[in-house]
């Protein structure tokens, strides 16, 4: 490759630029800085109004993500195949513009009634998805790299930005620790994969590990990139910040690192497996097996036990996770290649919707309890009948039951290691079976305390959901209707361009 | 050979390695040290013989003609006196630090081009028994960095010299140096970036070699901005006067190297000097031409009875005059910054205007190379400048409003 | 030359980095990483990586490691931790365990393919054409990460000052969903 180099020392031509197919990511760089200067010019009155500012730049940034997808030209690539904007790249831009709106509009009256700052939150929250949308469309260690650091450094500070409470810090100490921590074992994998291939492209990559026999440093070097990832997707047994980081966090903030950030690590995931190791089943495949079953396994367990409802939604997060990297774990093996792709970002979409939503119902009830015990949930239904109602949905849904979206969710997944056909393949189906059986005692619990116990304190005034928090929850909770009732939408989607087929290969 | 290839750009180590060329590299590294340490001890003489000057006194005039071998009789007595190791030093760091000092202020006359052959348009090469060779020890590619690493190493000294001391302070001094080094560090990163934009290499003698007349000189063709915020920020990364924080007796008794005596003392001592002799040598070699003579169009300022071999030596020397002058100058008439005026300075003028004016040529050479009207590159580029300079204003005003309201945040 | 070179800079690197580790005072710690940093740094020019060499010292020894420095001298922790008291007992033993596993685990990986690992081609340190080819390799195939990681730098700033302020004003902890 640098050899390569050399030979076209000679002349230099600027990169070609796809300015259309960048737009979504100049917005958010606009909007960042654009935050960043009426935040500083406005009066400490009227900082609320960044959040609307902060919902319009998403929504800008929407836009163009809209228009790729209809002009539909499969793919437009940039820097000789660096940054490729596709139908799965732009499927997960979507997604994570959609998740950041929703979590805008949960965190507005958080922010403003805890006496936070709000302009540089705004700010950072754009930066962190911009890091996102990158990640989406990165086909290269570095840009992979860059797009990671960018979207949990922002993610880092958000962790502690209640400033005065111990549990703040302690959360965005211990995150930022461990993603640092990550992030080395990550790049010392990087550094390995980029000696013994001579690219950090990951097509190149993919090439020369397909060339020949696997060296022992290829496969230290692809177990170090997916433990560094594994951090970020907090999977078992790099989950320990996830907890504590979750509790201690603002809970708009923990809503979005249970949903954005975790799917971040999971396309970067998918990138590598797809582009870079899919001739390193041998490897890769055993792995990921392990995570995914220890992950849902032991995230189940410890949800069983939590009496705080954050705790347990952090711990039902992190047995998600496993859930999601059941696809991956059998990615090479039979038919499965073909739908694990679809499977993880229809469960990525779908999680998303329902774990925002069950947040958006914590933070809704919480203003009035102010309690984060499950028992808190008492009498709900007595008092705030619309807000028990979806409560039902984001918990039946999370927990697996037909038709709502959760369900779909789970069935492509298990579809996926079924079509898989191998040994490991249906001891991960059988592995995975019982653990919905798990976790569904702990979601029913939360729903057991919202439909039959009495309120804990005979506090029966209604809710007083302030609007932002409504459009929330009606956003999550009809998407979670939808898609369970008309799963075609999305499966649809994800036969546009067989996905697998979308990632260049 | 690949350790050898750094030194691969100058002719005399090309080939095969032979006894000659040893021989003069041996040479030239004697050279330059006892150079450094005399010209060190005569910069002490000089400063404090012109300071008095200025002051209407007459300095030193005991020791030798003139006083000139004062600072060899004030160095004799430094060596002889007792080294005191403070009772809450921490010994070995105590020990390290004024090696770290000297050694970086010594290494950095290595990349320095002292003369050179530029007579009759000769490229600054001259024959030594039969050698062809540059006069400067090694010409790595990347020298001018080399400078910038050894500055900011020799930020270590200073630092690890208040600390080790055990004492308040020259903890206090120390920290001031190394925030004051960090900060004028950027504002002099960027004013050489524009002087590499024009020369286009970061070897010392190619950018020697691409001064060849005197609207080449890196002073006229990058503007003078650069310039003048090279020479204030290396006169802060100096730490001397008016930035001599650091030692301000007033406040902090005699700065980081209050606890040191004797040898360590004289280590110091000779690193400020050496290093005040050496940034100049880097802003001679870097706006002025280094050793090249005085060329305007055609005709050359030539000092006619001396070999050229030697006259771009004399032309060095007298450029580097002419700047230990002016630094002895600046402490003889300016006041002394406040802190805040000092970070102030450095943060909200210096850095921005020469990023700016950095950009600015930038896009004329962009401009050039397009051939795009000159008048609406320089005409727009100004207008982008002035209006991110606005946005700097605004912030800079709020944030001066919000303090008096709210008091300080931090 | 070459292996001599190579031996002293690994033992620079080595040195220092069980120093930092090893160092009960953190500002020897720091200067154990500034040595391990300059044996980074002397492999570089040994590989006629020059400019990385001079980047490597100017970034890294120069302004990172000095503001490590900062930090520790300016929060007064610069005296030894007491580590004697030991909060989960089992950890200090795992540390050892799982360290000493990658150190053997990298070290078989790189002994078993030492033959296989397929050798760069040699660049001609002519030069500045180091610099030119990082340029270049920047600007084209790497842009649009370079540029991003500008917002990075707001994201420092920004948040930077963000956590060393005040908190704005006392208002009921409103929003803690803890117990």
């Amino acid at each position: 490759m640098i050899a390569a180099i050399v030979a076209q020392l000679g002349e230099w031509t600027a990169p070609v630029i796809d300015w259309h197919a960048l737009a979504p990511e100049l917005i958010l760089v606009v909007g960042i800085n654009l935050v960043l200067f009426i935040d500083l010019n406005i009066g400490e009155a009227r900082k609320w109004a960044m959040a609307t500012l902060t919902g319009f730049v998403l929504l800008a940034a929407f836009v163009p993500v809209v228009t790729l997808a209809v002009i539909g030209d499969a793919s437009r690539e940039m820097f000789d195949g660096r940054y490729v904007v596709d139908h799965y790249a732009l499927i997960l831009k979507a997604i994570f513009l959609l998740v950041a709106y929703v979590v805008v509009l949960m965190s507005q009256n958080e922010l403003e009634e805890g006496g936070y700052y709000q302009g540089e939150f705004y700010v950072l929250m754009l930066c962190s998805v911009l890091g996102m949308v990158m990640m989406a469309s990165s086909r290269d260690l570095v840009s992979i790299f860059v797009a990671l650091e960018l979207l949990s450094i922002p993610a880092y500070m958000m962790a502690a930005w209640r400033k005065r409470d111990v549990r703040s810090n302690e959360a965005g100490v211990k995150y930022y620790l461990l993603g640092v921590f990550a992030s080395a074992v990550l790049l010392y994998g990087m550094s390995f994969l980029y000696g013994t291939t001579g690219s950090t492209k990951l097509v190149e990559i993919g090439e020369v590990l397909a060339s020949g026999d696997l060296i022992a440093m290829q496969v230290v070097a692809i177990a170090f990139v997916i433990a560094g990832l594994a951090f970020k997707v907090s999977a078992v047994p790099f989950h320990s910040w996830a907890p504590d980081t979750y509790e201690g966090a603002p809970t708009p903030v923990t809503a979005f690192f249970s949903v954005a950030s975790k799917a971040a690590g999971f396309v970067a995931l998918m990138s590598l497996i797809f582009l870079a190791f899919p001739t390193a089943t041998g490897v890769y495949q055993p792995l990921i097996w392990v995570l995914a079953v220890l992950t849902m396994t032991v995230g189940n367990v410890m949800a069983l036990r939590q009496t705080n409802i954050v705790r347990m939604l952090a711990y039902s997060s992190v047995s998600q996770g496993g859930f999601i990297l059941m696809p991956l774990a059998v990615a090479g093996t039979g038919d499965a290649s073909q739908s694990a792709v679809r499977a993880v970002i229809v469960y990525l979409l779908i999680y998303a919707f329902m774990n925002l939503g069950a947040f958006a119902v914590v933070i809704a009830v919480s203003r009035k309890t102010r309690s984060g015990e499950i028992t808190s949930f008492g009498g709900l239904f007595g008092y705030a009948p619309g807000m028990a109602a979806v409560m039902t949905i984001f918990m039946a849904s999370l927990a697996g039951i037909p038709p709502l979206g959760g369900w779909i969710a789970k069935f492509n997944v298990f579809k996926t290691v079924i079509d898989a056909g191998s040994g490991a393949a249906y001891a991960l189906a059988v592995i995975a079976a019982v653990n919905t059986v798990i976790a569904a005692a702990y979601y029913m619990r939360v729903l057991r305390q919202v439909w039959m116990m009495p309120a804990p304190d005979g506090d029966i005034t209604p809710l007083a959901t302030p609007a932002p928090v409504t459009a929330a929850l009606g956003i999550t909770a009809i998407g979670t209707l939808v898609l369970g009732v008309l799963p075609g939408l999305v499966l649809r989607f994800g036969d546009l361009q067989d996905l697998t087929g979308a990632l260049g290969r | 050979m690949n350790v050898v290839a750094l030194l691969a750009a100058d002719p005399l180590l090309d080939g095969e390695l032979r006894w000659t060329p040893l021989l003069i590299v041996v040479l030239k590294v004697l050279v330059i040290f006892v150079l450094g340490l005399v010209g060190t001890m005569f910069m002490v003489w000089f400063e404090r013989k012109v300071v008095a000057g200025m002051q209407n006194r007459i300095g030193p005039n005991k020791a030798g003609p003139f006083g000139i071998l004062q600072t060899l009789a004030d160095g004799t007595k430094l060596f002889f006196k007792e080294i005191m190791n403070p009772a809450r030093s921490d010994p070995w760091v105590f020990r390290l630090a004024p090696f770290l000092a000297f050694v970086p202020a010594f290494l950095v006359w290595s990349v320095i081009p002292l003369g050179g052959d530029f007579t009759e348009g000769r490229d600054g090469t001259v024959t030594w028994f039969g050698q062809v060779t540059r006069v400067q020890l090694a010409d790595p590619p990347v020298g001018i960095l080399l400078v910038l690493a050894m500055s900011s190493i020799a930020v270590y000294g200073i630092m690890l010299a208040g600390w080790a001391s055990g004492s308040k302070y020259p903890l206090l001094g120390s920290v001031r140096a190394s925030a004051q080094m960090i900060s004028y560090e950027a504002a002099l990163g960027l004013s050489l970036a524009a002087v590499l934009l024009s020369a286009g290499t970061l070897s010392t003698a190619g950018i020697v070699a691409g001064q060849n007349s005197l609207s080449n000189w890196n002073l006229v063709a990058t503007g003078f901005v650069p310039f003048f915020v090279f020479l204030v920020a290396v006169t802060a990364e100096l730490n001397r006067p008016p930035f001599d924080l650091v030692e301000a007796e007033q406040e902090l008794v005699g700065g980081f190297h209050t606890e040191y005596s004797g040898i360590p003392f004289a280590l110091f001592y000779l690193a400020e000097f050496m290093n005040t002799i050496t940034m100049s040598a880097i802003v001679v070699t870097l706006f002025l031409g280094g050793p090249q003579p005085i060329t305007i169009g055609e005709t050359t300022l030539s000092i006619g009875f001396i070999p050229g071999a030697l006259e771009g030596t004399l032309w060095f020397v007298l450029k580097l005059l002419a700047f230990l002058y002016a630094f002895v100058w600046f402490r003889a008439t300016l006041p002394r910054l406040r802190y805040d005026q000092l970070m102030d300075l450095g943060w909200k003028f210096m850095i921005p205007i020469s990023l700016g004016w950095f950009l600015l040529l930038a896009a004329i050479r962009t401009g050039d190379a397009n051939q795009w009207n000159p008048v609406v590159v320089v005409v727009s580029s100004l207008v982008l400048l002035g209006l991110g300079y606005l946005l700097f204003v605004a912030a800079l005003r709020v944030s001066a409003r919000n303090r008096e309201r709210e008091g300080a945040m931090f | 030359m070459e292996l001599l070179v190579f031996v002293i800079a690994s033992g620079m690197v080595l040195v220092g980095a069980v120093g930092v580790v090893a160092m009960r005072n953190p500002v020897h710690s720091a200067l154990g990483l500034v040595l391990t940093l300059f044996g980074v740094a002397v492999h570089f020019v040994a590989m006629e990586a020059h400019f990385l060499a001079a980047v490597q010292v100017i970034v890294y020894a120069g302004a990172i490691v000095v503001l490590f420095l900062f930090v520790i001298m300016l929060l007064g922790v610069d005296t030894a931790e007491d580590l004697s008291i030991e909060p989960v007992p089992i950890q200090r033993p795992l540390a050892v365990i799982i360290g000493v596993g990658t150190v053997v685990l990298v070290g078989t990986a790189v002994i078993r393919t030492r033959d296989t690992i397929a050798r760069g081609p040699e660049l001609e340190a002519s030069g500045d054409s180091n610099i030119r080819l990082l340029a270049r390799n920047l600007f084209s195939d790497q842009v649009l990460a370079f540029e991003l990681t500008s917002v990075l730098f707001i994201v420092a700033v920004a948040g930077t000052v963000l956590m060393t302020r005040k908190q704005k004003r006392v208002a009921p902890d409103r929003d803690r969903v803890g117990s």
